[in-house]
């Protein structure tokens, strides 16, 4: 059974100029997603995963290439359509969380709802119900640094799920996790899966890999390989 | 319903990005203060200025213009208007007689520098007025005590006197001048009235005038090496144009003025008065103007420096809101709000400190000055509505100014790089 496509890209590449030098993050990758797909992404640290990411969740633009993002190509997309991609199609799990840190969990999970333009009641109630669906009820009050690494995690974590994106593209989810919380978040990235969402994530941990269906190598900016997951299997 | 949300997100995230650094905050807007307070007091300078010459106004009459041998603007040369032939009672009568717009065309006599006496009280410096009894009809004829003479009084030459306030406080400082018998200039009269106090600190004079019948008057001062003043009451201010040109019409035909000359007499009006408040208005605005606009300049530079600043230290969280979907209007809109809450906010300060110092200086003027207290009366206690309205909206408008530089910056950051700053 063919999916429909919802992620193109071809021949992209991203450089860094760095005074004299240059830096290929990104060399020509190509690379296609289907509508509720489970990837993983690996590769060593420095090998692109993160400059990847960005460019895919409509965050960075590539150096060269072209990225249709169902069946439009991003480069002739307004500020305003990019904006409304990330607020309504993404949610995108960042490596450092990249949480506000003035404000506390609830606040920081009703971001993406502000600008989708929610009531204020009834984003709370949505981002309270997300909080409690990762397992932080009980931390709604509190802010980033009075959490833990895990707990800001999952306080990043929620966020993204909190618009219920078709797309959710996670920058290490479980790196700061331990194994209990770790399985957790991954049983409800599998739920979330079930349910018809495309998930894509980065991961170093071969154990989380094996939660995808399709595991993608990445290293020196190039796609080392592309293939099914010979140990998958619907939980 | 979704852009009320948004601007009630951007209220609540200037509020708190104000209160998280109050000193900071009230730094910036210091200069903006220091403008809306210049101007807050202009305007309520101004409208003190605008409400005394209102009552002078009220005092000669809006809707009256005089006729006379002396000119108020004082444009012309002294020698000529000394040359021209008096205006004599006949004149002003057959002007009287063949008006047809006006309502009542009052001649007038002046005797300058008399003096009043009541047993041992004298009050000098008094004007003299000989008038029909008509002249009740005109802004002296407001009375706080007794009545005007009749006409036929006035056909009679009584020797019958209303007086002015500051004579009647003068000489009856217990009240109850009606009635009674002073001297004038030596010779007799009786009080038959006073009239309501009409002067102002700038027209205090007016209040040393005393009035009689103006057969009297000729008896007693006689009018032969006199000139007439004449007192043309339109009735309206809107008639005024309109009487004004048939009352010039007439004095011309009256006094045979050639067609190609100019007129020998001078129409006298309050409207003179009102180009001169002009000059003083402009001069006072100029002068406010230039000061505000140096603190509005200060200001301005003061807030946008602000927002820079707050732009710098709040890029990473730009990024965030960015690469959660907010939009550059939501980015800018933000900022714009934040410059706008921190100049409206002076203005609210300027508001209340002005409001403070208006109450002050009328209650120190009233104390310390008591001679000119009757000043403070023109000049309002408390700020209008208007000169409120007019600060709060200025100072939204310097608070977009300044802090549109800063807020397109901001929406135009590119997300990953927003996010990696620190
Ligand atoms: N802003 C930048 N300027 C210059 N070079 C950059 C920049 N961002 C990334 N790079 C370079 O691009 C390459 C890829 O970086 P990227 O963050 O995508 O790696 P990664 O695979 O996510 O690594 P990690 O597993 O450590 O997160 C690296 O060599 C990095 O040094
Ligand atoms: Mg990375």
């Amino acid at each position: 059974m063919e999916s429909k496509t919802v992620i193109d890209i071809e021949n992209i590449s991203k450089i860094y100029e760095m005074g004299t030098q240059q830096v290929f993050a990104l060399r020509d990758v190509s690379l296609k997603i289907g509508e509720n797909e489970y990837v993983a992404l690996m590769g060593p640290s420095g090998s692109g995963k993160s400059t990847l990411m960005n460019i895919l969740g409509c965050l960075d633009t590539p150096t060269d290439g072209k990225y249709l993002f169902k069946d439009e190509n991003v480069k002739e997309m307004t500020d305003n359509d990019l904006a409304e991609i990330r607020n309504r199609e993404i949610g995108f799990v960042f490596q450092t969380f990249n949480l506000l840190p003035r404000a506390n969990a609830v606040k920081n999970v009703e971001l993406p709802l502000v600008y989708s333009g929610m009531s204020p009641s009834k984003r709370e109630e949505l981002a309270e119900q997300t909080l409690i669906n990762v397992g932080l009820g009980d931390r709604m009050d509190h802010k980033p640094n009075e959490l833990s690494g895990g707990q800001r995690q999952r306080v990043a974590i929620a966020r993204a799920l909190v618009t219920n994106p078709a797309i959710i593209l996670a920058d290490e989810p479980t790196g700061n996790l331990d194994t209990k919380t770790g399985d957790e978040i991954m049983i409800l990235f599998n739920k979330l899966w079930q349910n018809g969402n495309t998930i894509i994530l980065v991961t170093h941990e071969e154990e989380v890999a094996m939660h995808a269906k399709r595991i993608i190598r990445m290293r020196d900016g190039l796609i080392e390989s592309d293939t099914e997951n010979p140990h998958f299997k619907v939980k | 319903m979704k852009i009320l949300f948004e601007i009630f997100e951007n209220l609540k995230m200037s509020f708190e990005s104000i209160i998280a650094s109050p000193l900071r905050s009230f730094l910036a807007s210091l200069g903006v203060m220091v403008g809306i307070s210049i101007v807050i007091l202009m305007g309520w300078l101004l409208d003190g200025l605008d409400n005394s010459f209102q009552k002078t106004f009220e005092i000669i009459g809006a809707d009256m213009i005089y006729v006379d041998k002396w000119d108020w603007t004082g444009g012309k040369s002294w020698k000529l208007l000394r040359n021209r032939k008096n205006l004599t009672l006949e004149q002003a009568l057959k002007l009287k007689e063949n008006h047809t717009s006006a309502e009542r065309v009052i001649p007038n006599f002046n005797q300058w520098g008399g003096t009043v006496q009541f047993e041992k009280e004298t009050i000098e410096g008094i004007s003299v007025v000989g008038a029909p009894s008509e002249n009740q009809h005109t802004p002296a004829g407001d009375l706080i005590e007794g009545r005007y003479y009749t006409e036929f009084e006035d056909n009679q030459a009584e020797q019958v006197l209303v007086i002015g306030y500051n004579v009647y406080k003068a000489l009856f400082p217990n009240g109850k001048a009606v009635g009674e018998i002073v001297k004038m200039n030596n010779r007799k009269y009786e009080i038959i009235g006073v009239v309501r106090k009409r002067g102002t600190f700038m027209f205090d004079f007016i209040d040393n005038q005393v009035f009689i019948p103006i057969n009297n008057f000729i008896k007693v001062y006689g009018n032969k090496s006199r000139s007439v003043n004449i007192g043309v009451k339109a009735g309206s201010k809107e008639k005024l144009d309109e009487v004004r040109t048939e009352t010039i019409g007439l004095m011309r035909t009256i006094r045979n003025v050639k067609p190609e000359a100019e007129n020998d007499f001078s129409i006298n009006e309050t409207k003179v008065f009102e180009e001169s408040i002009a000059k003083i208005r402009s001069i006072i605005w100029l002068a406010g103007i230039g000061l505000t606009m140096l603190s509005f300049v200060v200001g301005i530079i003061g807030i946008m420096n602000i927002m820079f600043v707050s732009v710098t230290e709040r890029t990473k969280e730009i990024g965030i809101r960015k690469s959660m979907g907010a939009k550059k209007r939501s980015i800018w809109s933000q900022f714009l709000f934040e410059s706008s809450a921190l100049t409206f906010g002076g203005a609210l300060i300027s508001i209340v400190v002005c409001s403070g110092l208006i109450y002050v200086a009328r209650i120190a003027v009233i104390k310390f000055f008591p001679d000119i207290s009757e000043v403070v009366e023109y000049f309002p206690p408390y700020l209008s509505l208007q000169l409120v309205i007019i600060a709060s909206s200025v100072s939204i408008v310097l608070g977009i100014f300044a802090g549109l530089i800063p807020a397109i910056r901001a929406s135009n950051l590119d997300p990953v790089n927003a996010l990696r700053a620190d």
